[in-house]
């Protein structure tokens, strides 16, 4: 053994280090670039579609998943380990939850149910971390009175804020387990997890993110958000974009068109799907 | 599925050793139907919920959601029907997720016996298992030991034989859509007035390739009639010896959360890693 | 003959009214014939909208609450939200069919306000967690027969927070006093939006 401190995966170095995990994230930083931006109404989850070979058929491929028919999940990293923590993901969401409560767990559960298992990889023994970075959008019901969600966003209108601020505290009152509404998480090898407006992983994550930083505006609509979302793919992006080598999953309004059945009462249709080929091929010609 | 919890079995057991008898489960006496068209399968129940002769439940939902395209009618233990459905139509969810396909019938089928021929028998649920997938229109039953059939039209439930009664004089090959409706609602309503065990409303569910459209209390033949009197008593007729007003500010809350204002100007982005 | 849901007597009742609930138990404990006490409660509170009512056994009724204090709290803590009346339901539908075979002897009832609605929520359970999700009323104990005349005759739609209280209390006192094995007092717990009312009603002793 050349280093002395290798000889376990799950062992820290003398500088209080693992050394593992470090490397997992040197992985999640050679990946394809992923990006998620949250608006008011939504959110949206991007990333380019690579294949190293012109012989390889994208139409196969598919990196955004849905978890729940509100949550859905896209990676940067290592392919097979995504896989493995998608079915994973859920999984949990119904053994952890909706077989316990008959509902589908909130985003903020479910984050915290797969950041469990990224991080029970750093700490057990015979096994290496996840070689990815995770972001996992998804809505929220929320279960506090209409009215007083409305009550606590005049609130805030009614405090003595300056006119260009009033917006900006208006939006970032959306979210969360309480008031419902879009959640963004980004999770990690290590099994840390951030909430983001907008963010991005892998390869040209700081590119990425220093152009979001510019393009994001409180108060961002769902439509305006898949728009910057394919501007900022469009900086960081290596091969050509088109409907086959770009991938969107948005998180929007239900579309109750997708549930299949009629006359169920409280059925809801899912709030997350990916964009067919065809629909960000529209997206892009109007970019 | 992660099984059953048996720590109370043998205090049960020594109890019901003593001459104690079991508890009686809601029980769904029950008539359910099934019954396949061109282009579709129909399933229809009444919607009475007995314990005992008591009836627990004069309106309650037999028809049970397995997949959009696989729905399920049950009789027998309603605690069984209820679960055994809900613990099959979520591990249905999750192989369509994965293999990236619509769930097929015979799936259904095949996790609802394999269940409870496990179980022997004492997971007592009775089942009409209906839907049409890529493979095309199915309708089966499977009985709580285990065992299935597949037939064009089949009944369940106490009042199977009523119902049975009205497809064996009634029934044709290629049925239209309104005709099989009318033929399972029919044979529903049989079980309402001559089986004890049913009563109430139909419920019926139609499921084609494109859609399925349920229809809750489909027919109501049996309407609570508008009350004559009125029973309501004068404002302190019951005599109260105290009285305790919880009002919404003293309501107690046990965690609170509220939010911080954002920080003004820059939203850090950064994060420490 | 005595089976363990009569073992120790007692009754409980939810009714719906126009934005509000209700909820209603006996207090009684007995052995058999003989009363050991008149003030068991049999209703539970889980949260500011939430409450559980317990019949049957009374180690089971006493277990089972307890059990849902902790499951319940477990879930604020993770969730840092109050538990919905709803999400109750199904987590004491699971909970108790988690032991088919082996069941708690305990009918239990919950009856809340839907937090984002306001709306009236009441529903009951047999032993093994078959929800019953009744628009008008649940009853269950040793006088659910008696209970289920009283409810069925006096109850109607929309009665206020007063008359519903006035009603919920002559379905049970008049149920309980045609049984042997519950009576002796009750509580009646009175749900709004911004109030919760907690009574405690005369009843006869014997």
């Amino acid at each position: 053994m050349a280093d002395r401190y290798s000889f376990s995966l799950t062992t820290f170095s003398p500088s209080g280090k693992l050394v593992q995990i470090e490397y997992a994230l040197n992985a999640v930083n050679q990946g394809v670039t992923a990006l998620g931006i949250k608006a008011t109404n939504g959110i949206v989850l991007a990333t380019e579609k690579k294949s190293s070979t012109p012989l390889a058929d994208p139409s196969s491929l598919s990196k955004i998943s849905l978890i729940t028919p509100n949550i859905g999940m896209v990676y940067s990293g290592m392919g097979p380990d995504y896989r493995v923590l998608v079915d994973r993901a859920r999984k949990v969401s119904h053994t952890n939850y909706k077989r316990i409560y008959n509902e589908y767990p909130p985003t903020r559960i479910l984050v915290q149910d797969v950041a469990r298992v990224m991080q029970e990889a750093t700490q057990s023994g015979g096994v290496r971390p996840y070689g990815v970075s995770l972001l996992i959008a998804g809505w929220d019901e929320g279960i506090l009175p209409e009215e007083e969600v409305e009550q606590q966003q005049q609130g805030k209108e009614g405090e003595q804020v300056p006119i260009g601020e009033k917006k900006s505290k208006l939006a970032g009152k959306t979210g969360g387990i309480l008031k419902g509404g879009p959640m963004l998480y980004q999770v990690d090898p290590s099994g840390s997890y951030f909430p983001w407006k907008a963010t991005a992983i892998g390869k040209s994550a700081a590119t990425a993110k220093t152009f979001l930083e510019k393009r994001y505006t409180e108060g961002l609509e769902l439509e305006d958000a898949v728009h910057i979302a394919l501007l900022t793919l469009k900086e960081t992006i290596e091969g050509e974009m088109n409907g086959e080598t770009i991938e969107i999953g948005i998180v929007g309004p239900p579309a109750d068109h997708l549930l299949g059945v009629e006359g169920v009462e409280g059925a809801v249709g899912p709030r997350f799907r990916k964009l067919t080929p065809q629909e960000i091929e529209d997206y892009l010609t109007n970019l | 599925m992660p099984g059953f919890d048996f720590s109370n079995y043998n205090r049960n057991a020594a109890l019901h050793a003593r001459g104690m008898p079991l508890p009686k489960a809601t029980s769904t006496g029950t008539t359910i139907v099934g019954c396949i068209f061109d282009g579709g399968v129909v399933i229809a129940a009444d919607t009475r919920a007995t314990s005992g002769p008591i009836v627990a439940d004069k309106n309650c939902e037999k028809l049970h959601y397995i997949s959009p395209n696989i729905w399920c009618a049950g009789a027998g233990t309603a605690a069984d029907t209820e679960f055994t459905t809900a613990i099959v139509s979520s591990q249905l969810e999750l192989h369509a997720l994965s293999t990236g396909r619509k769930p097929r019938v015979v799936t259904c089928m095949t996790l609802l016996k394999q269940h409870l021929f496990r179980y022997q028998g004492y997971v007592g649920a009775y089942l009409v298992v209906a839907g049409v997938d890529p493979t095309g229109t199915h309708l089966f039953t499977v009985h709580a030991h285990g065992s299935t059939d597949k037939l064009p039209y089949v009944t369940m439930g106490s009042g199977s034989l009523a119902a049975m009664s009205v497809f064996e004089t009634q029934w044709k090959p290629q049925l239209t859509r309104d005709e099989a409706v009318k033929l399972c609602a029919d044979a529903i309503e049989a079980g309402i007035w001559n089986d004890l065990g049913s009563g109430s409303n139909v419920d019926v569910a139609v499921i084609t390739a494109e859609k399925t459209t349920l229809m809750r209390n489909y027919l109501r033949p049996n309407e609570r009639t508008q009350k004559l009197g009125r029973y309501v008593f004068e404002k302190g007729t019951t005599a109260v010896l105290n009285e305790k007003i919880i009002r919404k500010e003293d309501l107690s809350k046990f965690v609170t959360v509220h939010d911080l204002p954002t920080e003004t100007g820059d939203d850090k982005m950064e994060i420490d890693v | 003959m005595s089976s363990p849901f009569s073992i120790n007597g007692g009754a409980c009742v939810a009714m719906v009214g126009k934005d509000c609930v209700a909820i209603a138990c006996d207090l009684r404990l007995g052995l058999q014939a003989l009363t050991v006490s008149n003030n068991f409660p049999k209703i539970f509170q889980y949260g500011d909208h939430v409450f559980l009512g317990l019949t049957g056994l009374a180690t089971d009724v006493t277990t089972v609450s307890d059990l849902f204090r902790y499951k319940v709290n477990m879930y604020r803590l993770r969730e840092e939200r109050h538990i919905a009346p709803r999400t109750f339901a199904n987590l004491v539908s699971s909970s108790l069919y988690e032991r088919r075979f082996g069941p708690w002897f305990v009918s239990p009832v919950v009856a809340g306000l839907e937090p984002k609605t306001g709306k009236p929520f009441i529903c009951g359970f047999d032993s093994i967690g078959c929800i019953d999700f009744a628009k008008d009323f649940i009853v269950s104990g040793t006088a659910t027969d008696q209970l289920f005349g009283m409810c069925e005759s006096l109850w109607e739609p929309n009665l206020g927070p007063d008359e519903l209280f006035e009603t919920i209390s002559q379905a049970l006192l008049n149920a309980v006093d045609r049984d042997a094995l519950s009576g002796w007092g009750a509580h009646v717990y009175i749900i709004e939006k911004d109030k919760v009312t907690k009574r405690l009603l005369k009843g006869r002793q014997d």
